[in-house]
């Protein structure tokens, strides 16, 4: 069944630069699927119009079966519920605990507070930052600032989890254990995206890779052996 | 129902306390500027009551040709206090005219003796209603004074007059151009106070547009942090104002050379002290929305 579906999306910032050039693509639920390219190539915006942050200049945009490209900014919130994003950068409020920042994801969506407090200890426990519920962001390694982002964008169980350049600031160790992380919340069934132009990653953890060149999707291979 | 409320007061007042500097910035920011519209609008409200003040003085007078026979004042009386806008009327004849004149000699009183008791004319004091104190209210009573009676002279401070109505002219014109650009002033800086603000948690916004928050989710507790802060900014801009109306205000007018004696300066009446802190709270919420329109966007 396809979780992911995209039908000759171009997204045009100018007059004439467009940064998604006319790509069809589908991704399947419970998919792990890389996207590679130069930087520059679309990766980026790509995921940016899955969680609906840019509207596709033309074509359509499927999730879980529904074309989100006529959302309104009420249906755009509650698709944002189902999918995790990850960035590079992290986004942690830096004024905040680990705990709040992870209750945040729960409290936008009015969920109670027992539930709140429950699940996000169970997230935090999943990625191993148990123990650092009341520290600030900034008191902790890149790592495990990323491990919160991952356990905010994991608590709210999505279908799927977006990750843009999640290693780009990581040292390869760290990066490994992330990607362990991302694979985990995979085999729990969430149909993972994950922009990155470093190519250690696929060699290591062989997964499908979609690749674009100038916002073209150039390449589609299947992993050699799973 | 009663949980989300909560929960969108705790976050107001969280953001708060986790924003001191921001906050007391935005407080002061409306306090200041709450505080110098009021005081303007005092001072124009206390010149105004000055003004009326004086213009209690008004009056006009009708000097007769002949002084009326004792049957006629009381019937001249009757039919003058029928002009609308007469306010009260009153008989002066001429030896009451000269005791008064008398009296205003003083010392040098003796000069009148042996002058005819009937030298000065009769003459009718007329108050005038105070919508009336004015050149065009004036110019009616004298046009009808002079169908009616046989008048030798009017005496109603005509040059005061005019001049007295320019000021007033002026006054309100200086209040409506000054007030006006102080009132832009006012919601111009809080507005951008509150827009630099809203800037330094625009990630805070941002993350919460990303994990799914709706837009009423996100707007609320800011645009209720707005009506605290307007609310604690149109208070303080009350304890300003007092203060300015204590120290500065309230001497300054009190040595102002044409106040006249026993004149109390007003203070804003409570509902004006109502309208000023809910001004404050009015203030608060539209500079919050209309700065989040700029920063929150799904």
């Amino acid at each position: 069944m396809a979780m992911i579906q995209l039908f000759n999306v171009t997204k045009k910032y100018g007059a004439d630069s467009a940064a998604v050039k006319d790509m069809t693509l589908q991704i399947a639920k419970g998919e792990f699927v890389y996207i590679t390219g130069a930087s520059g190539a679309g990766k980026t915006t790509l995921l940016r119009m899955l969680y609906s942050a840019e509207k596709p200049t033309k074509g359509q945009i499927l999730i879980d079966r529904q074309n989100i490209t006529r959302f309104n900014s009420r249906q755009i919130a509650f698709l944002r519920r189902k999918i995790g994003v990850v960035f590079q950068d992290f986004k942690l409020l830096q004024s905040r605990t680990v705990y709040e920042n992870v209750a945040f994801a729960l409290e936008a969506q009015g969920k109670k507070r027992y539930e709140v407090s429950k699940k996000v200890y169970q997230a935090l426990k999943e990625v191993g930052l148990e123990h650092r519920l009341q520290r600030k962001p900034l008191e902790l390694s890149g790592g495990e600032q990323q491990r919160i982002a991952i356990a905010r964008a994991l608590v709210v169980d999505p279908l799927i989890l977006l990750a843009d350049e999640p290693s780009g600031n990581l040292d390869q160790e760290v990066t490994f254990e992330i990607m362990d992380l991302f694979k985990r919340a995979n085999a729990r069934g969430t149909t993972v995206l994950l922009a990155t132009h470093d190519h250690s990653l696929n060699k290591r953890f062989p997964r499908r890779v979609l690749t674009l060149e100038q916002g073209k999707l150039i390449g589609d291979q299947q992993p050699l052996a799973v | 129902m009663l949980d989300i409320i909560r929960y969108f007061i705790f976050r107001a007042l969280r953001n708060m306390r986790q924003w001191p500097f921001l906050c007391f910035a935005s407080v002061l920011t409306m306090a200041v500027a709450l505080a110098t519209v009021a005081t303007f609008f005092l001072v124009v409200v206390n010149i105004d009551q000055l003004a009326a003040r004086w213009t209690k003085e008004i009056q006009v007078i009708a000097y007769l040709k002949k002084a009326p026979t004792q049957n006629n004042i009381a019937s001249l009386t009757r039919k003058l206090k029928q002009i609308p806008e007469v306010e009260a009327v009153k008989y002066v004849s001429p030896a009451v005219a000269m005791k008064r004149f008398k009296t205003h000699l003083g010392n040098d009183a003796s000069l009148l003796e042996g002058v005819n008791k009937n030298l000065l004319p009769a003459s009718f004091e007329l108050g005038i209603r105070p919508e009336f104190r004015n050149q065009a209210g004036i110019a009616t009573v004298i046009n009808k004074l002079e169908n009616q009676l046989e008048v030798d002279d009017l005496r109603y401070g005509q040059q005061w007059l005019e001049r007295f109505n320019n000021f007033a002219e002026m006054l309100r014109f200086v209040s409506i151009v000054l007030g006006g650009f102080l009132l832009f002033a006012t919601l111009f800086i809080v507005s951008n106070t509150i827009k630099l603000t809203l800037y330094a948690r625009r990630d805070e916004l941002e993350i919460m547009a990303l994990v799914g928050a709706t837009m009423r989710f996100i707007k609320i507790p800011f645009v209720l942090e707005g009506a605290i802060q307007g609310l604690l900014g149109g208070l303080l801009s009350l304890g300003f104002l007092a203060l300015a109306f204590v120290f500065i205000l309230n001497p300054s007018l009190e040595s102002f050379w044409l106040t006249p004696s026993g004149f109390n300066l007003i203070f804003l009446s409570a509902n004006q002290q109502i309208i000023l802190v809910l001004s404050g709270v009015v203030l608060g919420v539209l500079g919050s929305l209309s700065s989040l329109r700029r920063f929150v966007r799904i």
